[in-house]
């Protein structure tokens, strides 16, 4: 049975507590990577699809609650919660200032909304099978893509590159909290998971909805930020710039992603053996947002 | 078909294809998704609570015995209708809320007045003491939770200091050409704020009537009974006048309130909580949460950060007067609903949706 069972690395464990935040968004350029609004844009696409998809995870996580039977599991799936809303919260806080900016996010944020209020939102079903299934349905899909944000947060917080090309402090603040949670609270979605269900075949088939969902996403998301940027001329994003902006590690590398698929879908995965709970901690101790300091190249605020 | 004119079909059949999806995600970048017709994500900021301000003192002057009137000039103060009030925050980090009783049109400055109560918890003291003229200070605000309804006809009863967030209704009433009455009830005339400028305003047809105590005794409101429906009651004083203005009104109606303290039940004291839907009464003492009560009796409702920031402990209020006390709700969303990690009740009871 060893090799079919998710190996736990306990020591990665640690108790869950949503942290507030404050991020001033005055003085952050809309090329806030200077000079590269193709990796700029890329990245922005978290603010249109975080603030929607967090919320949907706090608003499934509220029902999955009543079905957990282990305490431990309880307390971290509380924590996990106000985590997500606050991430929510403070993603949604940068679109402001991209509509300021004269980038109006919303054509796509609507209809990102409706994907996750109406699509995967709660259906009319009856109570009883056809609800649970929906339910762990849902539960799955998020461990999916939680593997890929605490994929994507232990990559932001080594992404050293973006400081050398002069990165907006505060912008790196706001993705790096955010990572540094995310890698915190890696674990709990998979837990959760494996607590209400576990199926090997309903991991791998959310696997690929959420897969195929955040590609399409993405990429819609790059274009449309790059179509309606009013300074670009040259308005065309393909995958060859992605690709490139991974190889220079402005953003995560192809190869690196191509890699994290079959550890997800390898019956002993478990997200406690992958990203380091201590960086995590690290960075949320000194990060400014998170803990009432100014952003120095800000000058304070 | 021969195979150039296939290959050519195929190529246009392509190119065709490509320029019409091109087209559509133009116009709708998650093609063919469609929109939620009213977007949730990006609105938050515009719908929170204002921003704090700098103000500076411009003016201070003493209107009547007592009583501290500060003019607050900035730059960029948002907007206000009569009934709105400001957070001050007062040097020490105290914050108190006050009434803005200026003029709405008067867009570079507040103002607020208030009374120098020796015995209170110490805000209006300090503002006497520590705010001069020069001073610069933050605030936040406003917000209205008095509003103006629009009536054909309105009666003001106004106690004391309570009159300054009356004031600008009396000049929007006057302007509108509404029809509006003002009872000013206070200790002596000495002790009254803007006696003048609302004796002025009254000028014709007696619309203002001065009770100080010390001359003709306590304010006689059995006429209140006798008001016509349409006519709209706004009153703000000391809680045994607002008591008694509600009394004379009958069950029947309800007058529109303000108070600057909070109602008998001292807050964070405890209070009745009823959960409606689970059929329940229960008991807030005054050293525990609403959360920590509610999770005795339904250990599955949701909540996290219990310092209300997150939001998830959030649940919808069907009777009571909250105390909110977090610093994440939008007005709209504090009119019907609280989060009950950190916020109580103002009166002695409150019934949750649970």
């Amino acid at each position: 049975m060893s090799n079919t069972q998710p190996v736990t690395v306990a020591s990665e464990h640690t108790a869950l507590k949503a942290r507030k935040v404050a991020f001033a968004w005055e003085d952050t350029p809309l090329h806030w990577v200077p000079g590269d609004p193709f990796t700029t844009h890329t990245i922005n696409v978290l603010h249109l699809l975080l603030p929607a998809g967090e919320r949907w995870f706090v608003h499934v996580y509220k029902q999955v609650l009543p079905h957990i039977r282990d305490d431990r599991l309880r307390e971290d799936v509380i924590g996990f919660i106000g985590q997500e809303a606050v991430h929510s919260q403070a993603h949604d806080d940068v679109l402001p200032h991209l509509r300021a900016l004269g980038l109006d996010p919303t054509p796509y944020t609507a209809q990102v909304d409706w994907f996750f209020e109406k699509l995967l939102g709660d259906r009319t079903l009856p109570p009883g099978k056809a609800r649970d299934w929906w339910l762990k349905e849902r539960v799955a899909l998020i461990a999916a893509i939680e593997h890929y944000t605490a994929f994507l947060g232990d990559w932001v917080l080594g992404a050293e590159e973006l400081d050398r090309q002069g990165a907006d402090p505060v912008m790196l603040d706001l993705l790096r909290w955010h990572g540094a949670e995310e890698v915190e609270h890696r674990s709990v979605a998979f837990d959760l998971f494996m607590h209400v269900d576990g199926g090997y075949r309903r991991r791998v088939r959310t696997w690929a909805a959420a897969f195929s969902a955040l590609a399409f996403l993405w990429q819609r998301g790059t274009r449309f930020f790059m179509a309606n940027d009013p300074t670009l001329l040259d308005r065309r994003a393909s995958f060859r710039d992605f690709h490139d902006g991974g190889r220079r590690g402005v953003l995560p590398s192809t190869p690196a992603m191509l890699r994290s698929i079959p550890r997800y879908l390898s019956r002993t995965y478990h997200p406690s053996q992958e990203g380091s709970t201590a960086q995590a901690l690290a960075y949320l101790a000194s990060s400014p947002g998170a803990n009432g300091l100014p952003h120095p190249a800000n000058g304070g605020r | 078909m021969t195979r150039p004119l296939t290959v050519a079909l195929v190529a246009g059949g392509a190119l065709l294809a490509r320029r019409a999806l091109r087209r559509r995600i133009g116009a709708s970048p998650l093609w063919p998704m469609p929109a939620l017709e009213e977007p949730v994500s990006g609105r938050r900021r515009e719908n929170r609570r204002p921003s704090s301000h700098r103000v500076l003192v411009a003016e201070r002057t003493e209107p009547a015995e007592g009583v501290v009137r500060l003019r607050l000039e900035g730059a960029d103060l948002p907007p206000w209708e009569p009934g709105a009030h400001i957070d001050v925050v007062l040097p020490s980090g105290a914050v108190r809320q006050y009434s803005l009783c200026g003029d709405p049109d008067d867009r570079g400055a507040y103002t607020i007045a208030t009374r120098v109560l020796e015995g209170g918890r110490g805000g209006s003291r300090e503002l006497r003491e520590r705010l001069h003229e020069g001073t610069e200070m933050e605030i936040r605000g406003p917000r209205n939770r008095f509003p103006l309804v629009a009536a054909p006809s309105y009666l003001f009863v106004a106690g004391g200091i309570g009159i300054t967030p009356l004031l600008p209704m009396v000049r929007a009433a006057e302007r509108a050409g509404a029809d509006w009455r003002l009872m000013y009830c206070g200790r002596s005339r000495a002790s009254m704020p803007f006696l003048d400028e609302l004796e002025q305003a009254g000028a014709d047809g007696g619309r203002v009537t001065v009770v100080a105590e010390d001359e003709s005794g306590p304010p006689g409101l059995a006429f209140l009974g006798g008001l016509p429906a349409e006519t709209a009651v706004y009153c703000c004083g000391p809680e045994g006048l607002m008591d008694a203005v509600s009394g004379a009104l009958g069950e029947a109606r309800a007058p529109h309130l303000e108070r600057f303290t909070a109602s008998a039940a001292v807050p964070g004291g405890a209070f009745a909580l009823e959960l409606r839907r689970s059929g329940r009464v229960l008991t807030v003492p005054a050293d525990r949460s609403v959360l920590s009560v509610v999770r005795d009796e339904l250990p599955n409702v949701s909540y996290s950060c219990t310092q209300g920031f997150c939001g998830t402990c959030r649940q919808r209020v069907l009777e009571g007067e909250i105390d909110h006390r977090d610093e994440l709700l939008t007005d709209a969303e504090r009119e019907d609903s609280m989060l009950i990690c950190v916020s109580r009740c103002r009166g002695g009871r409150l019934v949750l949706d649970l």
